[in-house]
């Protein structure tokens, strides 16, 4: 009994979840016979299983819900907006119910009476007209639900365990085979069980993942309510709902998205009073979208309504005492619109049961850069907001850094990272004063601590320049991280940690690298707290480092570039905001074909912009670029490190990849130049069809068959072999005869004809052939036939 | 009542452990250290796709970490989802008692009193009777105060 109650509860509160929106679409489109059917059934199913599951409670309100459906089905009802409100109560009250019930609470003890009367209540009867008409949702037709089974999560867990180890002794086996004389036989079942392995671990983190339609899926409803209890209207659209992410991802980004969205209703859109004043439809448009980038989601939200009044923030941020009137007036305007991320600080103007009460957006921005994502803003002011929310695909793989300290290793998250210098370079200066110790990078001086010391490390003498790393927790301000060195970069597959280790507080996680030793993960807030920073952290001088950085950022703007060594020798820079990462990749990889250089990755060939070959070591390390489209890698040395350099290089001198010299840290460094590197690249296959579609004439001919055929297709034709029977020859179609009988029965079909000839010469001056191997001559003929 | 327990040495007593407190005994092979944590944390140990935390119990009864060439067996028990590995000494036995646990008797060494709930008898002699999952609650315990 107790098994069928947890499925009754479960099912139960899914199908609320997933019909949230539907209710609500249905209310726009009372003619949507699909929705609500769905509706209907859904009571229908939750009268029949409370029956025997003696729940007289939610009996009585799903056959009162029930009833009203079913009228409305039979045509004998309208559903008008009163009715509407009256299912959604029942709805609403139900879930309260289904939730005591799953937590063994007692039912609270309200009268579901008058939910019942409501629903008998007509339109006629009701108020009016209400004043905000229903916000129209969007969305895609409703989705059969795809046939699924509930798990438990544990064995989902177990799942991935038993495909990691796998994995693991997949690994041995191969090390293990090489070691021995090579069985082709042997080495093809080894490669066959080696790539079942390899998909069987990518369908186990599949089922980690889960629709963005679930994160959505409280949406409409909000909009609905909040738009109605402002007398808002708004036209809700939601796109991308198809996208994936991690479950546990989808429960964490739930809360800073519900409260944008609320946000945008509350002060971005206006009233449609003001809306019509403004010149503005009377109706605000909401639009969520997400998709995927990389291994990222990103999620914008934007409205149509006021945007974010910036001058109004920083006479508020005056008024609180947090921003002096010399400083605010130094702001720029990015800087200004970053204030709405201040604790306590508003531009609602009045409290409003909504919003406006100071728990805002940093909160917001708080979760959200809790699981390491980000969020933007794109504000403008009087036309609307953007909000652009970037978080990671999964919680459990993010990139990180890999660094040595007191002789162990341990990974940072790298968004955790603002900048990495040595600690002998130039631009940084590390004072003392009574045992604290100030690292000054360019005028700021950020409090510095060495991992060693926090940790109860020795520090290791090693020879060398040790390695200051600036980094920020997601709150509070960066400060100065001392380490033996930073190793690596890649990508990590974080796991929980036990309790005990998470309890020192300065541990977000662990990780196995492929060596099987463990390493940790630090958490950058908490060795701020445990080295006594925090206190720093909340201080006024928050605001006043701000200005200094404006101070310092109005000479020359600035770029974070990496620097890294040539494999000829040169150290050269690359703006960092183009490399999407490092990889060390096995130099067989590569390879080239004519002037053409390529890495092969799984079963795709990415090209090498710096087109180098024949590597003298195992493996390279590879820049992997990306524009907005199209990706490449540049091959290097060495990675040596993060520097800042200008924006515009101190001499610009563009010639072949480079675009000018800089002057970073009293080196001279050369700057790739990245439009060139991606005006390099070789062009995509071509995807757009050539008008009209090849013919060959000559079905038997086997040189046009085996030789003009594909050449035709490389170049984006359709070919059709032979004359196609009876008259379905387009008029946009061109003809290829190679045979003058042929040349005959295409004149026949009345399209236009290129005729190919064998012999080099033609044979007479009336001969208007092309030799057939004449290959700019025939693609002319052929474009110009099109015409 | 009836009992299977395994018999083993940590940090020089005798102890009994209940056999379905115990996932597995394995000898330990690399340590990674985890620095910041107290003495009776020695590490992080990788046991195939896993990874274990493992206790040095030594390190919590008598306060002085164990030598790494003496670092050789850990216990492997499953707690609140996350596996930890418990070091010991020596593993003797696993065996049927018919009596099973036996209320204490005489006074104990009060570095055991956190930790020994009962005795166990087994070839005539008493074990403390330990549960994996108390070292571990009161080695948080510690490190909070």
């Amino acid at each position: 009994m107790d098994e069928l109650l947890q499925e009754f509860i479960s099912e139960t509160q899914e199908s609320l979840e997933a019909l949230a929106g539907e209710i609500i679409a249905w209310e726009a489109d009372p003619s949507d016979r699909g929705r609500l059917d769905a509706i209907f059934r859904f009571f229908h199913t939750v009268k029949g299983s409370c029956g025997f599951l003696h729940l007289p409670r939610f009996e009585r309100l799903s056959h009162a819900a029930e009833d009203v459906l079913s009228d409305i089905r039979s045509g004998k009802r309208h559903p008008d907006a009163a009715t509407v409100n009256a299912v959604l109560g029942i709805m609403d009250r139900i879930a309260e119910l289904t939730q005591a019930v799953a937590v063994g609470a007692p039912l609270a003890q309200e009268d579901d009476e008058y939910l019942v009367a409501a629903l008998a209540v007509h339109e006629s009867e009701s108020e009016a007209e209400s004043d905000a008409p229903a916000p129209v949702p969007r969305h895609g037709s409703a989705q059969a639900a795809p046939r699924t089974i509930r798990l438990p999560l544990a064995l989902i867990d177990q799942l991935m365990n038993g495909v990691s180890d796998m994995v693991l002794a997949r690994n041995e086996l191969a090390r293990q085979l090489r070691d021995r004389a090579g069985d082709p036989a042997l080495e093809g079942a080894f490669e066959r069980l080696s790539g079942c392995v390899a998909e069987m671990r990518d369908a186990i983190s599949r089922t980690r993942m889960q629709r963005i339609d679930r994160l959505f899926a409280a949406i409409p409803r909000t909009v609905r309510d909040l738009g109605r209890d402002l007398g808002k209207r708004i036209e809700l659209s939601l796109e991308g709902g198809d996208v994936e992410m991690d479950r546990e991802m989808v429960e964490m980004v739930v809360d800073p998205l519900i409260h944008i969205v609320r946000n945008s209703i509350d002060h971005g859109i206006e009233t449609p009073e003001r809306r019509r004043a403004l010149g503005k439809p009377e109706t605000g448009q909401l639009r969520l979208e997400a998709r995927q980038s990389g291994n990222q989601i990103v999620i914008e939200i934007s409205d149509d309504g006021a945007g974010i009044d910036t001058a109004r923030l920083v006479e508020k941020a005056i008024a609180a005492g947090r921003l002096t009137p010399d400083a605010a007036a130094r702001m720029n305007e990015a800087e200004r619109l970053d204030l709405i991320f201040q604790a306590g600080l508003s531009t609602a103007s009045a409290v409003t049961a909504v919003s406006g009460r100071g728990v805002g957006m940093d909160v917001v921005r708080a979760n959200v850069e809790r699981i390491g994502g980000t969020i933007g803003l794109d504000n403008h002011p009087g036309r609307g907001l953007r909000i652009t929310l970037s978080v990671p695909l999964t919680l459990t793989i993010i990139p990180g850094l890999v660094l040595r300290a007191g002789g162990l290793h341990f990974a940072i998250p790298r968004a955790a990272v603002v900048e990495i210098l040595h600690d002998n370079n130039a631009m940084l200066r590390i004072g003392e004063v009574g045992g604290a110790r100030i690292a000054t990078i360019r005028d700021v001086r950020h409090s510095m601590i060495d991992l060693e010391d926090v940790l109860g490390l020795d520090i290791p003498a090693e020879p060398g320049p040790r390695t200051v790393m600036v980094v920020r927790s997601a709150s509070g301000l960066p400060f100065a991280l001392g380490v033996s060195a930073v190793e690596n970069h890649e990508e990590l597959v974080i796991r929980p940690a036990s309790p005990i280790v998470m309890a020192s507080g300065i541990y977000a996680g662990m990780t196995l690298p492929d060596n099987g030793k463990p390493m940790l993960l630090l958490d950058t807030g908490g060795l701020a707290r445990k080295a006594d920073l925090s206190e720093i952290a909340e201080h006024a001088d928050a605001v006043r480092t701000a200005g200094e950085r404006t101070d310092a950022k109005e000479g020359t703007e600035m770029v974070a570039a990496l620097r890294f060594e040539e494999l000829s020798g040169e150290r050269r820079l690359l703006q960092l905001s183009l490399i999407e990462r490092v990889e060390e990749l096995e130099a067989d990889l590569f390879g080239h074909s004519g002037d053409r250089a390529f890495v092969r990755l799984k079963d795709r060939l990415v090209p090498v912009v710096n087109g180098c070959q024949g590597f003298a070591r195992e493996t390279v390390s590879a820049l992997r670029l990306r524009d907005d489209r199209r990706e490449a890698y540049y091959a290097v040395a060495a990675v040596l490190d993060i520097v800042q350099m200008p924006a515009v290089p101190d001499m610009v001198a563009m010639h072949g990849n480079l675009s000018g010299v800089c002057v970073v840290e009293g080196e001279h460094l050369e700057v790739l130049n990245p439009f060139a590197l991606f005006a390099s690249l070789p062009d995509e296959p071509a995807e757009r069809k050539h008008p009209g579609r090849c013919l060959l004439a000559d079905a038997e001919d086997g040189w046009a068959r085996e030789i003009l055929a594909p050449l035709l297709r490389q170049a984006g034709h359709e070919v059709l072999i032979g004359l196609p029977e009876g008259a379905a020859v387009d008029p946009s179609d061109i003809v290829l005869c190679t045979t003058s009988d042929a040349m005959q029965a295409a004149d026949v079909l009345g399209c236009r004809t290129v005729q190919l000839r064998a012999a080099p010469q033609p044979s007479g001056p009336q001969d208007a052939s092309i030799y057939r191997y004449d290959r700019r001559a025939l693609m002319a003929a052929i474009a110009g036939a099109g015409q | 009542m009836k009992q299977l327990y395994l018999f083993a040495t940590l940090a020089g007593a005798r102890v009994a452990i209940a056999a379905e407190e115990v996932e597995a005994v394995v000898r330990l092979t690399d340590i990674a250290p985890v620095p910041g944590l107290g003495r009776h944390v020695a590490g992080l140990s990788a046991l195939r796709s896993r990874v274990l935390t493992v206790i040095d119990v030594a390190a919590l009864i008598h306060g002085a970490a164990t030598p790494a060439e003496r670092r050789e067996l850990a216990i492997i028990a499953d707690i609140g989802g996350h596996s930890y590995g418990l070091m010991v000494d020596e593993v003797s036995d696993i065996c049927w008692v018919p009596e099973g646990a036996l209320p204490l008797r005489g006074r104990l060494d009060p570095v055991w009193m956190p930790y020994a709930r009962a005795i166990v008898e087994h070839e005539a002699v008493p074990w403390l009777l330990v549960s994996p999952s108390g070292f571990l609650e009161n080695g948080i315990a510690d490190q909070a105060a």
